[in-house]
C-alpha cells in the first residue's frame, strides 16, 4: 500500500469539518436543510410475564409525511428492543451503534446483557453529546432481573418506570396509561392497551399516525409484531391515473455501444 | 423588530425574564380546491382544523355560500377566514339592498380584493379561493394572496396541501405535460371534476398532516348547489 | 405547540424539593417525586434519593441529566476506591468529589446536590453543594426549586438534637410544604433514614387516605 492512501482513511466518530462554515452561513441568514423528524407516539408497558413495546409508524419533515410505514423500534439485542423519537438518523444510528456495543459486550461476558446496561450506554453517549443528539428513546428488555422499562431523553436523563411514553403524542398515549395501567396485566390486556395508546397517539397527534407497531419481549422469547394494526386505510381513488404510452414526449434519441475493456495486473507473490 | 423593543436596549434585559412577543397569527390548516367548467363549477375543501400538531375539529366546513351562485373556500388563520367571511357577507347584503339585487360572483370577486387590500399592513392571514358562476353561466374560480391580489383560473388549488395539489390539476385538468392530442384528453364533464377533486384530497390527506378527516364539495349549476361528503383518513 | 415545539427538545429538570437533616446515629433525607420538563410531568414517581455507596446518598436537583451523570460518576468512583482500599467510603469524600465536579464544570453544569450519610469517622453527617460548586457541611440543609417556600418552616421548626422519628416528621412536612406551594414539586413524599445499618426507606403519598390509589403499584413505587 501506498503511504498517501493513508490520508483518505476516516477517524472514528463525528466530522465537525463543516461546524464554523456552518455557523457564519447561518449568520449571513442561510438555513441548515430540514432532518427527518419522526413526529411520534412510541410507547413501553411492563405486563405480568415481560415487556410490550409500541409505535406509530409515521415520519415527518415539517408538515409533510416522508414515510408512511417507518419502523421505530429497534433491535438491541435478542432480548433488548429500544423505540426511538427525535430525528430518524439520530434515534437510527444511535441504536444501531449500541447495538453493536451490546453485541460485543456479550461475546466479551459470554453472558445474556443485562438492561441496565443498555441504559447507561445510551445515557452514556447522549449526555456527551449535551442534547445535540436529537435522540428521545423507550427502552425495554427482559434479563435475569425480570422486566425493565427505561424512558431517555435527549440530553442523557433517564427514568426507570412501569409504563413510558415519548414523542409529540406521548401525552394521548400516557392518558391512556394514568387511566388503564395496572400491574400484572395479562399478555393480551397488554396488548390492547398498547395498541389503544398508539392509536390515541395516532389519531389525536398530527405528528404520529399509519399504523401500529408492537414489540412483546417475554422471558425467553420475543415477538416483534410489525404492523401489528393497521389503523388506517387508504382511500379508494375513482379515477385511473395510468397514462397511455407516448404521454412523454420523445426530444431526441442516441444509442451507445459500451465497450468493456478488462486490464489485468500480474502481481509476483512474496515469498518469505 | 420593534424600535422600542427590549432588543435594542440590552443594559435593560434581566437574565431569567422570558419576553413574550406578541403573535397575532396562527395556522389552522386545511386546503381547498376548485374547478370550473362550462357550465359548473366544483369546490371542495377538508374539514379539519388544527394548530400546531393537535386537532381542534374534525367537522368544520371551509366554504362559505355567499349567494345561490358563488361560494369561498377559505382557510388559513380561522379567525381571520371568520372575520373576513363575515364582513364580506354584511357588504353583499349592504349591495342586496342599495341596488336591488344579488351581486354576481366577479363583482364579488372584485370586492373581495379591495376587502383584503385594505389591510395591506395587517392582513388578513387567509388562502382565498372563490368558486361561483358569472353573469353568462360559465364556471369560474378567483383566487386570492393574503393582501388581496386576485387571479381568474379554470382551476386552482389552495391551503397547507395547496403545493401538492397544483400540480396534480395541472396534469389531470390542464392537460400540462401530455403529448395526447387534444380530441383524445377526456372532456371535463361535472363527474370528472368531482371524481378529480376528490381524488386530490385523497392523496392530500396521504401527505399533508393538516389534510384529513372529511372533504365537503360543493357543485354549482344554474340549479343551485349540491352537496356531497367524502371520508378521509383520520391520522 | 406545533412542529417547532416539541416539548422532547426542552432539557429535562427537576424541579424539585430536597432535604437532608442530621440526627444521633445517622441522617433522614428526604425529597419530592416529579421530574418535568417544561409544563410537562415527564415522571412523577421519580426517585431523587440516589445511592452512591452502601451508606452514602445523595439528593437530586437542578437538569436531571446532569445530576445523573455526576452522581453515576461519583459512584462508580468510590466503588472504585472501596475496591482498591478495602476501606467504606467517607460522606466528606463523596461530597469533596461532587463538589469536584460541581466546581470544574460550574459553567456547563446545572445541579444543586445534597450529599448525606454515615460513616464509621464521623457518623451521620450533611453536606451541600449548591450550583456554583460550593462546598458547606449543615446540620440541616433544603435545596431545589421548592425550597424557598419552606426556609422559614425550617427556620421555625428545626431543633439541634432531635431524635430519629421528630427528624422524619420534620422532613415529611417540610416537603409536604413544599410540594403544596411550589408547582414544579409534586408527587410523593420519600424519606430515607442511613444510620450504621444502612438505608430504611419511608414512603408518604400525598392521597387523603396516605394509600396509594393504584392496587398493587408499591413494588414499582418504592
Amino acid at each position: 500500500m501506498y503511504m498517501d492512501s493513508a490520508r483518505d482513511v476516516p477517524s472514528g466518530g463525528f466530522n465537525f469539518d463543516n461546524c464554523r462554515r456552518n455557523a457564519a452561513l447561518l449568520q449571513g441568514g442561510f438555513k441548515p436543510p430540514t432532518t427527518t423528524k419522526t413526529g411520534t407516539t412510541i410507547v413501553g408497558i411492563i405486563y405480568k410475564d415481560g415487556v410490550i413495546l409500541g409505535a406509530d409508524t409515521r415520519a415527518t419533515e415539517g408538515p409533510i409525511v416522508s414515510d408512511k410505514n417507518c419502523a421505530k423500534i429497534h433491535y438491541l439485542a435478542d432480548n433488548i428492543y429500544c423505540c426511538g423519537a427525535g430525528t430518524a438518523a439520530d434515534t437510527e444510528t444511535t441504536t444501531d451503534l449500541i447495538s453493536s456495543q451490546l453485541e460485543l459486550h456479550r461475546l466479551n461476558t459470554e453472558r445474556q446483557v443485562p438492561v441496565v446496561c443498555a441504559n447507561n450506554m445510551l445515557k452514556q453517549m447522549l449526555f456527551r453529546y449535551q442534547g445535540h443528539i436529537s435522540a428521545a428513546l423507550v427502552l425495554g428488555g427482559v434479563d435475569k432481573y425480570g422486566p425493565h422499562i427505561y424512558c431517555i431523553h435527549p440530553h442523557g436523563s433517564a427514568d426507570k418506570l412501569p409504563y413510558a411514553t415519548m414523542g409529540s403524542g406521548s401525552l394521548a398515549a400516557m392518558a391512556v396509561f394514568e387511566s388503564r395501567w395496572k400491574p400484572d396485566l395479562s399478555e393480551e390486556e397488554g396488548k390492547v392497551l398498547v395498541r389503544d395508546a398508539i392509536a390515541s397517539g395516532i389519531f389525536n397527534d398530527l405528528g404520529s399516525g399509519s399504523n401500529v407497531d408492537l414489540c412483546v419481549i417475554r422471558k425467553d422469547s420475543t415477538e416483534y409484531l410489525r404492523n401489528y394494526e393497521l389503523a388506517n386505510k387508504k382511500g379508494e381513488r375513482q379515477l385511473n391515473y395510468s397514462f397511455k404510452k407516448g404521454s412523454t414526449p420523445i426530444l431526441h434519441t442516441t444509442i451507445k455501444d459500451l465497450q468493456i475493456t478488462e486490464r489485468v495486473h500480474v502481481v509476483p507473490m512474496e515469498i518469505s | 423588530m420593534n424600535s422600542l423593543g427590549i432588543e435594542q436596549f440590552p443594559d435593560y434585559k434581566v437574565p431569567g425574564v422570558q419576553h413574550v412577543d406578541f403573535h397575532p397569527y396562527e395556522s389552522n390548516g386545511g386546503s381547498v380546491v376548485a374547478i370550473a367548467g362550462d357550465d359548473f363549477v366544483v369546490i371542495a375543501a377538508d374539514t379539519r382544523l388544527s394548530s400546531g400538531y393537535t386537532i381542534h375539529s374534525r367537522d368544520q366546513s371551509k366554504l362559505f355560500q355567499m349567494s345561490s351562485r358563488t361560494v369561498l373556500g377559505s382557510t388559513g388563520c380561522w379567525c381571520d377566514t371568520l372575520s373576513l367571511t363575515g364582513l364580506v357577507k354584511l357588504r353583499m347584503q349592504m349591495y342586496e339592498h342599495t341596488h336591488l339585487k344579488t351581486m354576481t360572483t366577479d363583482a364579488v370577486a372584485q370586492m373581495l380584493s379591495i376587502i383584503m387590500y385594505n389591510r395591506r399592513f395587517f392582513p388578513y392571514y387567509v388562502s382565498n379561493i372563490l368558486a361561483g358562476l358569472d353573469k353568462d353561466g360559465k364556471g369560474v374560480v378567483y383566487s386570492y394572496d393574503p393582501i388581496g391580489h386576485c387571479e381568474r383560473a379554470t382551476y386552482r388549488a389552495g391551503g397547507t396541501a395547496g403545493s401538492l395539489l397544483q400540480p396534480v390539476l395541472d396534469n389531470q385538468i390542464g392537460y400540462k405535460n401530455q403529448n395526447v392530442p387534444a380530441d383524445q384528453l377526456p372532456k371535463l364533464t361535472k363527474e370528472r371534476a368531482v371524481a378529480v377533486a376528490s381524488d386530490t384530497f385523497i392523496s392530500a390527506a396521504e401527505r399533508d398532516i393538516y389534510t384529513g378527516d372529511s372533504v365537503l364539495i360543493n357543485i354549482i349549476t344554474k340549479d343551485g348547489i349540491e352537496e356531497k361528503t367524502l371520508q378521509l383518513r383520520k391520522d | 405547540m406545533g412542529p417547532d415545539y416539541d416539548f422532547t427538545d426542552t432539557p429535562v429538570s427537576t424541579g424539585t424539593t430536597i432535604m437532608a437533616v442530621e440526627f444521633d446515629g445517622g441522617v433522614v433525607i428526604g425529597a419530592d417525586s416529579r421530574t418535568s420538563s417544561g409544563a410537562y410531568v415527564a415522571n412523577r414517581v421519580t426517585d431523587k434519593l440516589t445511592q452512591i455507596s452502601d451508606k452514602i446518598y445523595c439528593c437530586r436537583s437542578g437538569s436531571a441529566a446532569d445530576t445523573q451523570a455526576i452522581a453515576d460518576i461519583v459512584a462508580y468512583s468510590l466503588n472504585y476506591h472501596r475496591n482498591q482500599t478495602n476501606k467504606e467510603p467517607l460522606v466528606w469524600e463523596a461530597a469533596s468529589e461532587f463538589r469536584n465536579y460541581c466546581y470544574n464544570y460550574r459553567d456547563s453544569l446545572l445541579a444543586g446536590i445534597i450529599v448525606a450519610g454515615w460513616d464509621e469517622e464521623r457518623g451521620g453527617q450533611v453536606y451541600s453543594v449548591p450550583l456554583g460548586g460550593m462546598l458547606t457541611h449543615e446540620a440541616c440543609t433544603i435545596g431545589g426549586s421548592g425550597s424557598s417556600f419552606i426556609y422559614g418552616f425550617v427556620r421555625e421548626h428545626y431543633r439541634e438534637g432531635m431524635p430519629k422519628e421528630e427528624c422524619v416528621d420534620f422532613v415529611k412536612k417540610a416537603v409536604q410544604h413544599a410540594i403544596f406551594h411550589d408547582g414544579s414539586s409534586g408527587g410523593v413524599v420519600r424519606i430515607g433514614i442511613i444510620t450504621k445499618d444502612g438505608i430504611e426507606r419511608r414512603l408518604f403519598y400525598n392521597t387523603e387516605s396516605g394509600e396509594s390509589t393504584i392496587v398493587g403499584s408499591e413494588s414499582f413505587v418504592n
